[in-house]
């Protein structure tokens, strides 16, 4: 029969990628699941599957509290860049006029093209000690002393933000911009304010863009060390940062290892609320 | 160069449905056929186990007499006019056209010089170097039937080819065809749903219905004498009338009527509008009231409700001559000869 | 309203623009802090920068893991892709949940599941190691951008192109991948950049020649030095002129 051989062609273009995503995805992170499982006696593994990790976890108040602080933070990250995000998208699809329109997308994400590590960084230079915010604000005489900004979860927020306003900027606009412009206009027709335009028939038809960026801004915060590492300080620890600490300081790859599931445990719980969430808005 | 094309016992499934019941059809060498039916009755489907993209559960397809029911389509001798063209919008319109001699390892100076004879042939001569984005639906339409016909095909497979285009274009489109199918000699099998395209084209139409053929035959004859109440009802406006076998030829809510009819408790009598008249012919409809009645330009088209039936309700095509007035009283006759009769379905 | 719309756009473009003005403009300082008051302007951190054998290799290697992971990543991805849309698999639907997967796991949890797996096989870690970290997590991407982009437009004219007598390879070189060329390029570009940025799996999977986000990550340590304004901004114009160089190229193409 053709169709045996034309599958077996499928098979063959498919394979490669296959194999690579088994290999070094799905066996790494089974065997990442089995480590979790094993415990560390002095600096030798021990293969005995047991649930000790996961106890530790919830029985050390360091543990626990980093989970926390994670969730706090990327959910305030996620609110927050949406909120500003909106408003931007808005006035760049809806009120600059067409011709300039992409090139004003272009500029509000330039930034987004700086080094990673180095994004993190510059926001010191705004925010620590000597930084340009405190001399801005003892030059104008409003305060004596410098405030602390860098090394908080202020710090670490405004971090987020920066980077999350600008790839739900791109996100938001694109969803905008794909609306029939007739939406606008027959709601304007019918009497709609803009705020009302805006609240019963654009916000509605975006939702699924914006749940869908949001749901990005939230897997890809709550995985992130390097922000709260250079932002954040020492005052409070977040998953990805105590996952680090156990690697680097102990070699302790079975905790580390129960870390991550927990991590992706809670990223699966949030794609099961924002899928339901996706889902109710369609019917 | 052309050749004929003979379907033999087509049946094909897509998982339990079944899209082609016992298909057989003889295609002459030469002849424009067009393949006409609603949305889903499977005329598609027949056309693309002709050009051999569907290999069909059961059955063969002969083209030249040779069995092609399982040689790809870039080894048989048929091209197909995509719906939507499927111009490769990378490449030039000669490229595009001189595609298939380019497989077919022909040098660049031949290839070129053949494809701005297809190119004049279809009325775009010196736009070789231009890109498919850059026309219009119709030019786009002629590129594509262009490269079809540059391999010099024997059977040309044409699919929907004019659905894109506005009526007008559409219109124009046709005649060209025929008058290039004319010029070469190819075979052309042309799927359409449109039955005035069908018939302003087609040697022969095919009427097909839920997967089969309902009837095949020159335009005139699918028209006037349809083979079947869905081939009847397709093809335009119809009058259907109630009838049943009586003792004086058959019996209708107008009179009887001396016509051959099939075996079968009820009957519908099939009339055309314009096979309706007000001058006297074999079949007596008798006195009828004009409901309404518009001018169309060829003719004009009223809505009768005869005496005998007040709430039955017949359209006729008059001469274009004078609008009647509502309510006013005409009396309707029709030539049987214009008249066919089917078994009532259920 | 109006004057509220433009009132949030220059708060909004100066909060984005903030802490980049910042980076720029220290890069210039001729004192050693890149913080007020701004002493003059001077390139002495610029020739120091591209005095530092160390970070000019970590750009050299940073460059070829990203060719390298951004080649493969697209070539597999678009194997993939052409597999399966074009071919009717049976398990189809689990092939590309798997091929996907990888793109809804965080960097971190990548990193660390290769690296366990690298140190119990006994696999030294090197700019190979980062390279398939990075080939895992770009080829999802790949795989999405050109398997979307192959739409029924596509098939048509791969169809035309059999019907006309070419052979499969005829019809992805000449058809297919022209066809799909543009998001081939844009997946290409993206994997590039994506590679050419990361920091966390190129950390957990190197260990003597280093990528350059690594190589600033050590010198980050030694706290803020105008030397990192001119690398941050050195990388930035790069990645700028990498964008612009796109969207001319893609514009180009368009016309």
């Amino acid at each position: 029969m053709n169709l045996t051989r034309e599958q077996v062609r499928g098979w063959g273009f498919v394979a490669p990628a296959l194999v690579w995503t088994l290999a070094f995805f799905v066996v790494p992170f089974v065997v990442m699941g089995a480590m979790s499982l094993a415990s560390l006696d002095g600096r030798t593994l021990v293969w005995t599957p047991s649930f000790a990790n996961y106890i530790e976890l919830s029985e050390k108040a360091y543990l626990v509290r980093s989970i926390f602080v994670s969730l706090e933070i990327t959910l305030t990250v996620t609110i927050v860049s949406v909120l500003l995000a909106y408003p931007l998208a808005w006035i760049i699809a809806f009120r600059i006029p067409p011709k300039w329109q992409r090139l004003a997308l272009l500029l509000a994400v330039l930034p987004f093209w700086t080094s990673y590590v180095v994004r993190s960084y510059s926001w010191l230079l705004v925010l620590s000690r000597e930084g340009i915010v405190n001399d801005v604000l003892m030059g104008l005489g409003l305060t004596g002393e410098p405030v602390t900004l860098a090394s908080t979860r202020f710090a670490t927020v405004t971090g987020f933000v920066h980077f999350f306003v600008m790839l739900l900027t791109l996100t938001i606009y694109a969803n905008l911009v794909q609306l029939s412009p007739n939406y606008r206009r027959a709601a304007m027709d019918l009497g709609a304010s803009t705020f009302q335009t805006f609240w019963h028939v654009i916000l509605p038809l975006t939702l699924p863009g914006i749940m869908t960026g949001a749901f990005l801004t939230f897997v890809l915060c709550i995985g992130d060390y390097m922000t709260p590492h250079i932002l954040g300080g020492n005052n409070e620890l977040t998953v990805p940062q105590v996952i680090m600490l156990q690697l680097g300081r102990r070699a302790d790859f079975p905790l580390a290892s129960a870390l991550a599931i927990i991590l992706m445990g809670i990223v699966t719980l949030a794609y099961l609320g924002f899928a339901r969430w996706l889902k109710l808005d369609r019917i | 160069m052309t050749a004929p094309v003979q379907l033999r016992g087509l049946n094909h499934f897509f998982g339990n449905f079944q899209a082609l019941k016992d298909i057989n059809l003889e295609i002459a060498a030469g002849e424009y056929i067009t393949l006409l039916g609603p949305s889903g009755c499977g005329k598609t489907t027949l056309l693309s186990i002709m050009g051999g993209f569907i290999e069909p559960s059961e059955g063969a397809v002969l083209i030249g007499g040779k069995d092609t029911t399982r040689v790809p389509p870039a080894r048989r001798p048929t091209t197909t006019v995509f719906q939507d063209y499927a111009l490769f919008p990378h490449m030039t319109l000669r490229d595009n056209v001189a595609f298939g001699l380019r497989m077919a390892g022909a040098n660049r100076r031949d290839r070129h010089r053949r494809a701005d004879e297809m190119l004049a042939l279809v009325g775009l001569e010196g736009g070789g170097a231009k890109r498919p984005h850059e026309l219009s639906g119709g030019q786009r339409q002629r590129v594509a039937l262009a490269r079809a016909l540059a391999v010099d095909p024997d059977v040309l497979l044409l699919d929907e080819p004019l659905g894109a285009l506005d009526l007008k274009l559409r219109r124009a489109m046709q005649d060209e065809l025929k008058s290039i199918q004319r010029r070469i000699g190819t075979t052309f099998v042309h799927v359409t749903h449109d039955q005035e395209e069908a018939m302003a084209i087609a040697d022969r139409i095919v009427v097909m219905n839920a997967g089969r053929i309902e009837d095949a035959g020159p335009p005139a004859r699918i028209y006037q004498k349809p083979a079947s109440l869905f081939t009847a009802g397709f093809m335009g406006e119809m009058n259907r009338i109630p009838a049943r076998r009586g003792d004086s030829g058959l019996e209708t809510p107008f009179g009887s009527v001396n016509l051959a009819s099939p075996e079968a408790s009820s009957l519908i009598l099939c009339l055309r509008p314009e096979a309706i008249r007000t001058t006297q012919a074999g079949f007596s409809i008798g006195p009828a009231r004009v409901r309404d009645a518009a001018f169309f330009g060829t003719h004009v088209r009223a809505h009768f409700s005869p005496d005998a039936e007040p709430d039955f309700v017949l359209v006729a095509h008059l001469p274009p001559g004078r609008v009647p007035d509502q309510g006013e009283v005409m009396t309707l006759w029709a030539d049987p000869d214009s008249i066919s009769v089917f078994p009532q379905e259920n | 309203m109006r004057s509220l719309s433009w009132a949030y756009l220059v708060a909004a473009f100066g909060f984005i623009y903030l802490p980049v003005a910042a980076l720029v403009l220290f890069s210039f300082q001729s004192g050693g802090l890149p913080v007020p008051p701004f002493e003059g302007p001077s390139l002495r951190w610029y020739a120091d920068v591209i005095g530092d054998s160390d970070l000019m290799g970590a750009l050299l290697n940073s460059l070829v893991v990203a060719l390298f992971s951004g080649a493969v990543s697209v070539a597999l991805g678009f194997c993939a892709a052409y597999g399966l849309a074009r071919h009717h698999l049976p398990g189809s639907t689990l092939m590309r949940a798997v091929l996907i997967a990888p793109m809804t796991v965080s960097y971190l949890i990548v990193g660390l599941g290769l690296l366990i797996v690298l140190q119990r096989a006994g696999a030294g870690l090197s700019l190979w190691t980062v390279g398939i970290g990075h080939v895992v997590i770009n080829l999802p991407l790949c795989f999405a951008i050109i398997y979307a982009t192959m739409g029924a437009q596509q098939q048509n004219a791969e169809r035309a192109a059999r019907d006309l007598g070419a052979n499969e390879a005829q019809v992805v070189l000449l058809v297919t991948v022209p066809m799909l060329a543009p998001a081939i390029l844009a997946a290409f570009f993206l994997s590039v950049t994506f590679s050419w940025d990361e920091f966390i799996i190129a950390f957990l999977l190197s260990r003597f020649d280093v990528t350059l986000p690594v190589e600033i990550w050590s010198l980050l340590r030694s706290g803020l030095s105008p030397k990192l304004n001119a690398i941050g901004s050195l990388v930035f114009l790069i990645s700028v002129a990498g964008v612009v160089a796109l969207e001319l190229l893609v514009f180009r193409k368009r016309q």
